[in-house]
């Protein structure tokens, strides 16, 4: 064990006051199989009523924060933050903690199973091996071009295990989606990154150390990048005790619940934000003096302020503060990059932190550190690519579609057509632990473990300075029929021979990880080393992953940077109707939380809205329409349309409508759905994916935000369970319905 | 309006010489809502959920909650700093002498507010008392499905219907800190443990601590001129210091 982790600092940090704590590992290669025991043989560090800790990683989003899992005789009792990981040092988004009704949810796939028909309920349990050699049989019956393997954000460790498999057999290299990806328009940032600094990145934003941040629809504080590490920045921009308290300007069409947090939030038109960044950068420029840069020369702020509608002297007060501020920092995300002329902001937006030379320094913009197994940086799918994955499937080019850790049927958007697509591949396999959609689809499913069962590794893509590769161990034993998905990929592998079995030459999952890890075992500056394998996975469960100890972030070049003409244009608006619509990810459910009863019951942060979608609209817009709280209203775009009450929202503008996203769901247990009076499944809530057309921007993300909606009542009232109260608020009594 | 002098009523005086020992001190400038805290504090306390019509009609069970309120119109409309609102342990609880079958009493060992889950009867006095309508009742026997209640904290009662519930700042963690103390025959450290609220919370906008002992965190930030504590004026005595946003 390194110096630097002392085992009593690492429980002292731990947080977890249980008389004999200890975090546990396997400790060598004998205990990997978990597997359940009866109490009369209880391993010696359980005791009855005493509580054991084992550090994991979260996989509730693909940010990797460390775990430390409370157990107590075998079951999962609590998830708190691991102390020692750097990326979220002891904390948890409340998606972590209720990452334990996923491990104890009532509706987990609990056996392998085979559908008779896709989209049908009649299915026959699988045993592991008949199951195993299907995907054995899929493997070698197909030609390696016919097989597609589809992945989410996380875990790690299986994309590096399928990716092997790829590259040694030429089947096609996987795709990873996730629709936090999409949203967050990934994507957009790394090609904006690549075009502005030379190198495609996902830039980091130091938002701790800024003294003035200026957020042009960037999320930060609910689920963009990684939301942990973005609170404790925004704790660091307000704290007041070794600088000022930091300045935070949000631009947005719809106050986020990061823009609720805003010292001052700017309505911005949507698709005038490019301009808008453009525009403060040269009035800034201006105030400062000297030459123009090229960047922001061709722009007029007048011109500016009237397209965005903000006040020419809001413009200038704002140029002035980011100006004179010695800390300055501004960050492109969200809605805003998902517009036809997305790349524009986030080049325009990026221009400006240039300015304020802040690239590299505390409080400005880095390069995001690699994780220590990782070379270069490597961006999950944009909707573009997966319309051609979706392209491939439709030309009968794919013959089979494994599936593991995404949920495409609802996380793309339905005018992709990936179900429609779906009917042209022989065989698709998913490895859902849920009975999501896309599972529902599947000709065989093959649940793997849940992630507090699983083992695992995450790297960590931005948030800390330190490289870091969070660990995942299993902190209790599997409570279903299932089987971790790389332990049945490498057993079909060699069933399939050749060079499939070639590729995986691995007794288990664990010892293809010890592979993966084993070259950073006597790294210099590493948390933790050692001089075997055994020891040094006993360290790595242990402490729950590995870090350098250093900052691994890279410095941004700002050659040119300003000396180059970014396009100011607005964005295109594709649709009929006379409202902006702005979907966005619900804060507290996010892609997957739909299924966890808890998350549900949370209130959402700035409606206090439980278990529904709601359709937000400005109060005055409400009144000219004659609509009220809770009234449906169907909106209509031009892919789709959707039903759902209105929830009169007074920080939005009055020409733009906004819906979260994370509900709607057909298929995914029984907390994601909902029943009707006979008992019929139905969805809880819509997707607003289902409104979003086919329209690109230059970096391949979804233009989701660029679309214009029509409205149009239904004259039903559908009441929406708040945690605030109508009463008085809004002037009114309890309606009928109550 | 009257204060509290001029209602010469020896109990409250005797009451605002009390000192309390364990607190709380929540800054709602760095608070994001992110609802966390709640989250945390539903799984470490089996606090139950309860479905979209029963919260739809009030009944959630949450025993902290984030507050947001609008001012002004647009384009001028500011959302007001996000305040986690939780039983605030008052020294002088509004609730406790309303209560027939002393079920909500005051510990004198840990100067906090019980809830005696086994003497309670339903009454809901308390909850109709408390100014800061932080208690939740168990309106039913609300549904956790197996395996979900494999996640319950074993050192934590699982509620049924017709009982009041609300935060304990729990009081399972002060004790088994103070057991472990005990057993090492020495003092709870400040900081050696902390509720599940501030345990989680990504922006550390909730301290916890003794505001019995000068020396620890939640003291030295509770002396802070810009600290308030809600609805003081009544006389509840309470033990959570806020710090207002902005």
């Amino acid at each position: 064990m390194s110096k630097q982790f002392s085992r009593r600092d690492f429980l002292k940090l731990a947080g977890v006051g249980a008389a004999t704590t200890a975090i546990l590992t396997g400790c060598g290669p004998a205990s990997r199989y978990v597997k359940r025991e009866p109490y009369m043989q209880m391993p010696e560090y359980t005791y009855n009523g005493q509580s054991t800790y084992y550090a994991t990683t979260c996989r509730e989003c693909a940010a990797g924060c460390g775990l430390i899992v409370r157990t107590s005789q075998g079951r999962a009792i609590k998830t708190e933050g691991n102390a020692n990981n750097p990326l979220n040092l002891g904390k948890t988004c409340a998606r972590g903690q209720a990452t334990l009704q996923g491990l104890y949810n009532p509706d987990r796939v609990t056996d392998p199973i085979k559908r008779s028909s896709r989209g049908g309920d009649s299915t026959a349990v699988m045993d592991w091996d008949a199951s195993i050699q299907v995907v054995a049989d899929a493997l070698k019956n197909n030609k390696p071009e016919e097989i597609a393997f589809l992945m989410g954000m996380a875990p790690d460790h299986i994309f590096d295990l399928v990716t092997d498999l790829a590259n040694a057999t030429g089947m096609n290299a996987p795709m990873r989606f996730g629709a936090l990806g999409m949203f967050e328009a990934r994507a957009t940032l790394s090609k904006a990154a690549e075009n502005l600094f030379g190198q495609a990145s996902l830039p980091f934003f130091d938002v701790g150390g800024a003294q003035v941040v200026f957020s042009f629809g960037a999320n930060f504080l609910e689920t963009w990048l990684s939301p942990v590490s973005y609170t404790r920045g925004f704790a660091g921009l307000r704290e007041a005790r070794t600088k000022l308290r930091g300045k935070f300007v949000q631009f947005e069409s719809r106050m986020s619940s990061t823009g609720g947090k805003a010292d001052e939030w700017i309505p911005l038109r949507p698709g005038t934000e490019a301009l808008v960044a453009l525009a403060i950068g040269r009035l800034a420029a201006e105030i400062r003096g000297g030459a123009m840069p090229r960047a922001f020369a061709s722009v007029d702020p007048k011109d500016a302020a009237t397209k965005s509608g903000i006040k020419l002297e809001t413009l200038e007060h704002l140029a002035e503060m980011f100006a004179n501020s010695t800390g300055a920092l501004a960050i492109p995300g969200g809605a805003a990059l998902g517009q036809s002329n997305g790349l524009a902001v986030a080049e325009a937006v990026l221009a400006l932190n240039a300015f304020s030379d802040n690239l590299g320094k505390p409080g400005g913009v880095y390069l995001s550190a690699l994780a220590p197994n990782q070379t270069e940086y490597n961006r999950p799918a944009s909707a573009r690519e997966m319309q051609a994955l979706v392209q491939k499937m439709f030309d009968g080019k794919i013959k089979v579609l494994f599936v593991h850790g995404v949920n495409p049927l609802f996380e793309l958007p339905n005018s992709l057509e990936f179900g429609g697509a779906s009917k042209y591949v022989s065989q698709i396999i998913s490895f859902a632990t849920f009975p999501d959609e896309t599972a529902r689809e599947a000709d065989y499913v093959f649940p793997d473990h849940h992630g507090l069962e699983s083992w695992g590794y995450q790297r960590v893509a931005t948030g800390s300075a330190q490289p870091v590769l969070s660990g995942a161990q299993p902190v209790v034993s599997p409570y279903y029929n299932t089987r971790a998905t790389a332990d049945v990929l490498i057993t079909a592998a060699q069933l399939a021979g050749g060079k499939f079995a070639e590729a995986l030459p691995f007794k288990d999952e664990v010892e293809f990880l010890q592979s993966k890890i084993a070259s950073l075992m006597s790294e210099a500056d590493g948390s933790i080393s050692a001089l075997d394998i055994p020891t040094f996975m006993a360290y790595f469960q242990q402490h729950g992953g590995y870090w350098k100890m250093s900052d691994g972030r890279g410095v941004p070049s700002a050659e040119d940077m300003l000396n180059r003409t970014i396009a100011a244009d607005e964005a295109e608006f594709a649709g009929e109707g006379e409202f902006f619509f702005v979907p966005f990810v619900s804060p507290t459910l996010a892609e997957a939380g739909a299924n966890k009863p808890w998350l549900q019951e949370l209130a959402d942060p700035t409606t206090t809205v439980m278990w529904n979608t709601w359709v937000e609209m400005n109060p005055e817009t409400a009144h000219e329409l004659g609509i009220e709280n809770d009234d449906v209203v169907k909106i209509v775009s031009e892919a789709g349309a959707l039903e759902a009450p209105v929830y009169v929202y007074p920080a939005i503008r009055p020409d733009t409508i906004a819906m979260p996203f994370g509900q709607g769901h057909t298929a995914y247990g029984r907390y994601a759905t909902d029943v009707d009076k006979d008992g019929n499944i139905i969805p809880r809530g819509v997707n607003p994916a289902d409104l979003f057309g086919q329209h690109f921007n230059e970096a391949g993300d979804l233009a989701f935000a660029g679309m214009k909606v029509k409205i149009e009542k239904t004259g039903v009232k559908k009441p929406l369970s708040r945690l605030e109260s109508l009463m008085g608020v809004y002037g009114i009594g309890l309606g009928e319905e109550h | 309006m009257a204060t509290l002098a001029d209602l010469k009523i020896s109990e409250v005086k005797l009451a605002a010489e009390q000192t309390g020992k364990w607190g709380m001190v929540i800054d709602q400038d760095i608070c994001t809502g992110c609802q966390a805290c709640v989250a945390a504090c539903a799984m470490e306390n089996n606090v139950t959920f309860v479905g979209e019509v029963d919260s739809g009609y009030g009944r959630s069970m949450h025993w902290i909650r984030i507050e947001r309120f609008w001012e002004g119109e647009y384009p001028e409309v500011k959302m007001t700093p996000n305040q986690p609102m939780l039983c605030q342990q008052c020294g002088h609880a509004t609730c406790e002498p309303v209560c027939p079958a002393f079920a909500t009493v005051h510990s004198q060992a840990e100067q906090l507010n019980l809830q005696v889950y086994n003497r309670c009867v339903g009454t809901r006095y308390c909850a109709n008392n408390c100014p800061y309508q932080v208690r939740s009742f168990n309106w039913r026997d609300y549904q956790r499905p197996e395996p979900l209640p494999n996640q319950f904290n074993p050192d934590v009662t699982v509620r049924r219907v017709g009982v009041m519930e609300k935060c304990t700042f729990c009081i399972q963690r002060i004790h088994k800190a103070q057991d472990k103390a005990k057993s090492e025959g020495r003092e709870v450290v400040d900081g050696e443990f902390t509720t599940a609220c501030a345990q989680a919370c990504p922006a550390n906008a909730i301290v916890f601590g003794r505001v019995d002992d000068p020396e620890s965190l939640v003291s030295q930030l509770g002396k802070q001129s810009h600290g308030v504590k809600h609805l003081e004026e009544l006389g509840t005595l309470p033990n959570v210091t806020y710090f207002k946003g902005g």
